[in-house]
């Protein structure tokens, strides 16, 4: 027999089988891709969900970060006005202690004169009417009494000057010093007009201060140098201005009786002295309030001076 | 002839010995009344309380007035001196330690002829009371008051 050719129907049916397995495959395949898609959407729902829920946190943030700022501003202001109101508190309080300073100022130079007064009076009055009675030494212990007393009146009024030195409010004008300077030489010439003293003072010397108080500063230095100079039969002294360094100082000097420049740190202290009573009398405020008044100007002061050589007090200002 | 009457009101006893001391010392001490404060001052002044129908035939020739008093102060006095017909023409100085500016003005303000300052040191004290003293009773010259005492 002759080979027969293959059965039609074997190559449909191997057709069909190919066919049958193609179609699965792709079947299959058409399975995969949908489970595929299925994967991918659901990453990317989560995806999304991600980032909804990210965003919506972002927003819980920038509204809670919002509200703290909020805060802070209400902080900051809070503290501002408990600030001013702390401020107001201390300046009242300020001002209640500088009056009640100024109270105790007027009663302390008041109250405490009279019986300073009575002190002296009744001794000179026993100095008078019971001379006879008594001996030298109770004369003299009398006038001693006198004597304290009257020291201690003066003391009085240092200490007042100084404290309303403090007090006081600075009223700036123009002032010029060497006029001042003049006006307190001619004064302690008539206090003393056998004494001889001859004063040379700089011309037209300028300055931005409190008028009267710059001539308390004159003053003080002043009487100082007609002081420290009593004891010799001639005195110079000299109102000057000199530059230093840029720095424009002011000076008093005068060829009396100097100091010992060991104490210089010592000479502007209150109730400092380098010299006793009987040398020369003072209370030993008088360069204490002239600092308080150059510092309260933005100034300083500082001296120079040896024994028996005279000194010279400087401020700038 | 009217001797002239001091009034001097001072309520500080020391300092009522030392101004009796120096005005008899420089020969004022002509009839001293002392008030110790403002309402002895004014009892006196109008004959009231226990000086009321007093014998005194003339009201003081010059008040010397302290300003710290008990009771009533030296200004309320100075005041109703002033505020009174009988009364106001007299003269009225100041003696005082006050060193305060608005004691002065006020002084002033209400008719003190006079403001004198108390020195501490005795000799200025006494210096002070006989300038005032001299000045006031021997070489000014006051218009005749009408005591209250010859009214009442």
């Amino acid at each position: 027999m002759t080979e027969q050719l293959e059965d039609p129907r074997e190559t449909i049916r191997e057709l069909q089988r190919e066919l049958e397995e193609t179609n699965s495959g792709l079947v299959a395949l058409t399975l995969e891709l949908e489970q595929r898609v299925d994967e991918r959407t659901a990453e990317l729902r989560q995806a999304h969900e991600e980032l909804r829920r990210t965003n919506s946190e972002l927003l819980q943030l920038t509204l809670e970060l919002e509200e703290r700022v909020a805060q802070r501003t209400e902080e900051v202001r809070r503290l501002n006005e408990e600030l001013e109101a702390r401020v107001r508190q201390r300046t009242a309080e300020l001002e209640a202690a500088n009056r009640e300073l100024e109270a105790f100022a007027y009663s302390v130079s008041h109250d405490l004169r009279a019986p300073l007064r009575a002190i002296d009076g009744f001794s000179q009055a026993v100095l008078e009417d019971y001379a006879q009675k008594l001996d030298e030494s109770g004369r003299s212990y009398l006038r001693r009494l006198r004597g304290a007393s009257q020291r201690m009146a003066r003391l009085i009024d240092d200490i007042l000057t100084l404290s309303r030195v403090t007090r006081r409010e600075l009223q700036r004008e123009r002032v010029n010093l060497s006029t001042l300077v003049w006006e307190i030489a001619a004064e302690l010439q008539r206090s003393e007009p056998a004494r001889e003293v001859e004063f040379v003072v700089a011309p037209e010397a300028m300055v931005e201060g409190d008028r009267a108080l710059l001539r308390q500063v004159l003053e003080n230095l002043l009487r100082n140098a007609y002081k420290f100079t009593s004891k010799h039969p001639r005195a110079r002294i000299e109102f000057g201005v000199q530059s230093e360094n840029g720095e424009k100082a002011y000076f008093v000097r005068d060829d009396g009786a100097g100091f010992n420049s060991k104490y210089s740190d010592k000479l502007f202290g209150p109730f400092q002295r380098l010299h006793s009573v009987q040398e020369f009398e003072g209370t030993g405020i008088g360069l204490a309030t002239v600092q308080r008044i150059i510092q309260r100007h933005g100034g300083r002061v500082w001296a120079e001076g040896a024994v028996e050589q005279g000194a010279t007090f400087y401020f700038s200002f | 002839m009217n001797k002239k009457t001091i009034l001097l009101v001072e309520d500080n006893p020391d300092d009522e010995a030392l101004t009796l001391r120096a005005l008899k010392k420089n020969n004022l001490l002509n009839e001293i009344v002392v008030a110790h404060d403002g309402a002895e001052a004014l009892d006196y002044l109008f004959a009231t309380g226990p000086y009321a129908g007093g014998k005194t035939p003339n009201g003081p020739q010059i008040v010397l007035l302290d300003l710290k008093l008990p009771k009533v102060n030296g200004l309320e006095v100075l005041r109703r001196i002033r505020a009174d017909e009988r009364t106001r023409r007299i003269p009225v100085v100041i003696l005082t330690s006050s060193k305060e500016e608005q004691d002065l003005m006020r002084s002033y303000d209400l008719g003190a002829n006079s403001y004198v300052r108390k020195p501490v040191a005795f000799e200025e004290f006494t210096e002070a009371v006989r300038q005032v003293g001299l000045y006031w009773l021997l070489l000014n010259e006051v218009p005749p008051t009408v005591s209250p005492q010859q009214v009442a």
